[in-house]
C-alpha cells in the first residue's frame, strides 16, 4: 500500500501532513513528502483519513508499485 | 502553407568548391526556406538512404531504394520484433514489442510522435522532411497490423507538415493518414501531453501515470516507425548486421554544440563517441551533454559506445540521441546554468515541486556560476526535492541533467568560488529559440 500524489492537483494546503506526521512531512514550499515505506494494513485507517481529508482531491490510495511513465 | 520546392535555390545554398567529407549528403533547402537539415551517415545508411541523390526522396525514388512495402499482421510484425529487439527512440526506450503486446484490446489508433520537443534534436524533422515515406511506412504498417481506426503523424514546424502532406499525395493507399501541427514546449512532446494537444488542449502531461495503451492508443516516436519501416523490408537478421547484439540495427543522432559539422548523424548503433566526434569535426572539449537537456553531462571519452547499454555504463542516458560537445573555450558552469533556466521556464507549473524546485536550482548554480555563494548542498538537495514529484518526467530529467553536470564540473566551481574560470560564455549549447 501506498499514498499516490497527483501533482497536478496538490496545492500543498498540508493537512495530510498535520494528519500524519510520523509519515508525512513537508518540503521548503510546503509540498508533502510522503514516506509510505512499510505501509501496512494497520495504518489503512490513517490513511483512508488522510486521503478523504484532501481539499484538493490530490490523494489516492495505491496498491501497486509505480505506474512507469513511458514517452514516446 | 504553400509548398515550393526550389532546387535551384538548394544548390545554391551550398557554397561553390566546399568539399564535403565521404558519406556527407548536403541537405538542400528542401521545402521550406528554413535552415536546412543536414544529415549524413557513419558506416551504410539505412533511413538516410538515397539522400546522397536526392534532397528529398519521393515516393518514386523511395520504392526504387527499398523496394514494395510488404504485407503484415499482428503476428508478423511480433515475430519481426521478438527475434530482432527494436526500442522506441523518442528518450524512453521502450521496447516496441511491449508497447504492441500491452494494448488493450484492438487499438483505436496509431500515434506517429514528431513533437521533437527536446530542443536540440533534429532527426525527427530530418526523417520528416526528408525521407517521409519511411515514417509513413512504418505508420501505416503497424496501423494495419493492430487494425487501427486512425492514424496520425503529430509533427512540430511547418515543413515536416508539407513534406509529410506531399508524401501523403505520392501515396496510392487507401489508408488515412492524418497529420497534426502541434505546438507544445518541452513537456508537450511527453505521450498524453501530445494526446491533448492533438484533441485541441493545451498540451500538458496528464496528471494521472495511465499508460496511453490502456486507451488502445499505440504512440511512438517518428523515428521507431522509420526502423520498423528498415525491419519489415529487411528482416530480423539483416536488420542485425550492423549495432550491437542486444541493440541492433542503426540510430539516429542530433550532434551540436561546438562542431564543425552539427546535423543528423544515422550510425550503427554502439559507436564510439569519440568517431562521431571526429567526424563532425568536434572542437577539443572538455565536456559532452548526451541525451539532451533530460540527459547528462559526461567526460568526452571517446570509447563510450552510443547505444543505451553504452551511455548507461557511462553513467548517463541516451534519451532520443542528441550529443552536444562543450568546447574547452567556453565557460561550462555557466553553459549549465543556462540550460538549468531553461528547464525551469520549460515547467507546465501543473505540479509544485517543479513550479518552486527548477527555478530554485537554477538560481544555485547560477550562484555557484557567480561564484558568490557556496551553493552547491542547495542545489543537490533542490535537485533531490524534485526528483520524481511530478505528473511527468521533466522534473527528473532536469535534476538529472544539473546534477550530473555539478558533478563533473567540480574544479570549475571551485574555480567561479576563487573568482572565475577565465572563460567566456560562448552560448555553445542551443536553445530552441524558436519555440
Amino acid at each position: 500500500m501506498r499514498i499516490e500524489i497527483d501533482w497536478t492537483r496538490c496545492d500543498g494546503h498540508g493537512l495530510c501532513a498535520a494528519l500524519m506526521p510520523q509519515r508525512i512531512r513537508r518540503d521548503e514550499w510546503g509540498f508533502p513528502l510522503i514516506d509510505s515505506v512499510g505501509l501496512d494494513q494497520r495504518e489503512s485507517a490513517a490513511v483512508r483519513r488522510v486521503v478523504a481529508a484532501c481539499p484538493a482531491l490530490a490523494l489516492r490510495i495505491a496498491h501497486d508499485q509505480p505506474q512507469p511513465v513511458a514517452r514516446a | 502553407m504553400t509548398a515550393v520546392t526550389d532546387r535551384a535555390a538548394a544548390s545554391r545554398a551550398v557554397p561553390a568548391g566546399t568539399v564535403m567529407p565521404a558519406g556527407t549528403v548536403m541537405a538542400a533547402g528542401t521545402v521550406m526556406p528554413v535552415s536546412p537539415i543536414t544529415a549524413w551517415s557513419i558506416g551504410a545508411p539505412r533511413l538516410l538512404a538515397g539522400l546522397d541523390r536526392a534532397e528529398r526522396v519521393d515516393h518514386v525514388t523511395h520504392t526504387a531504394i527499398h523496394g514494395a512495402l510488404p504485407a503484415t499482421d499482428n503476428a508478423h510484425l511480433l515475430g519481426l520484433l521478438d527475434a530482432s529487439a527494436l526500442y522506441g527512440r523518442g528518450g524512453a526506450g521502450f521496447a516496441f514489442a511491449r508497447k504492441l503486446r500491452s494494448l488493450a484490446g484492438p487499438a483505436t489508433r496509431v500515434v506517429v510522435n514528431g513533437a521533437e520537443s527536446e530542443p536540440a534534436s533534429r532527426k525527427d524533422r530530418a526523417l520528416l522532411t526528408r525521407v517521409p515515406h519511411l515514417v509513413l511506412d512504418g505508420a501505416i504498417s503497424v496501423g494495419r497490423a493492430v487494425e487501427a481506426r486512425e492514424i496520425t503523424v503529430a509533427v512540430h514546424d511547418a515543413a515536416a507538415y508539407s513534406s509529410l502532406a506531399r508524401a501523403v499525395q505520392e501515396r496510392t493507399e487507401a489508408t488515412r493518414v492524418q497529420i497534426v501541427r502541434v505546438d507544445g514546449g518541452f513537456v508537450g512532446g511527453e505521450e498524453h501531453a501530445l494526446l491533448r494537444g492533438l484533441a485541441g488542449d493545451t498540451s500538458i502531461p496528464a496528471g494521472r501515470r495511465r499508460p496511453v495503451s490502456a486507451d488502445g492508443v499505440l504512440l511512438s516516436n517518428v523515428e521507431t516507425f522509420a526502423q520498423l519501416a528498415v525491419l519489415l523490408r529487411r528482416g530480423p537478421h539483416r536488420f542485425a548486421d550492423t549495432g550491437t547484439r542486444d541493440e541492433p540495427g542503426t540510430t539516429l543522432v542530433t550532434v551540436g554544440g561546438a562542431v564543425a559539422r552539427p546535423g543528423v548523424v544515422e550510425i550503427p548503433l554502439g559507436t564510439p563517441l569519440g568517431i562521431l566526434m571526429t567526424a563532425a569535426g568536434a572542437a577539443p572539449a572538455q565536456a559532452v551533454v548526451i541525451g539532451g537537456y533530460h540527459g547528462s553531462w559526461l567526460p568526452p571519452a571517446g570509447e563510450i559506445a552510443l547505444n543505451r547499454a553504452g551511455v548507461a555504463a557511462a553513467g548517463g542516458t541516451f534519451g532520443a540521441g542528441v550529443v552536444l560537445v562543450v568546447g574547452a573555450d567556453t565557460c561550462a558552469l555557466g553553459e549549465l546554468g543556462r540550460i538549468a533556466h531553461w528547464l525551469a521556464a520549460q515547467s507546465a507549473r501543473q505540479c509544485g515541486p517543479c513550479h518552486f524546485g527548477l527555478p530554485a536550482l537554477a538560481t544555485d548554480v547560477e550562484a555557484l556560476y557567480r561564484g558568490t555563494a557556496p551553493a552547491l548542498a542547495a542545489a543537490f538537495g533542490h535537485a533531490r526535492a524534485v526528483d520524481g514529484r511530478g505528473a511527468c518526467r521533466h522534473p527528473d530529467g532536469a535534476a538529472r541533467f544539473v546534477t550530473s553536470g555539478l558533478h563533473l564540473l567540480q574544479d570549475e566551481i571551485d574555480a567561479h568560488l576563487r573568482g572565475g574560470c577565465g572563460r567566456p560564455l560562448l552560448r555553445q549549447l542551443p536553445m530552441g529559440g524558436h519555440r
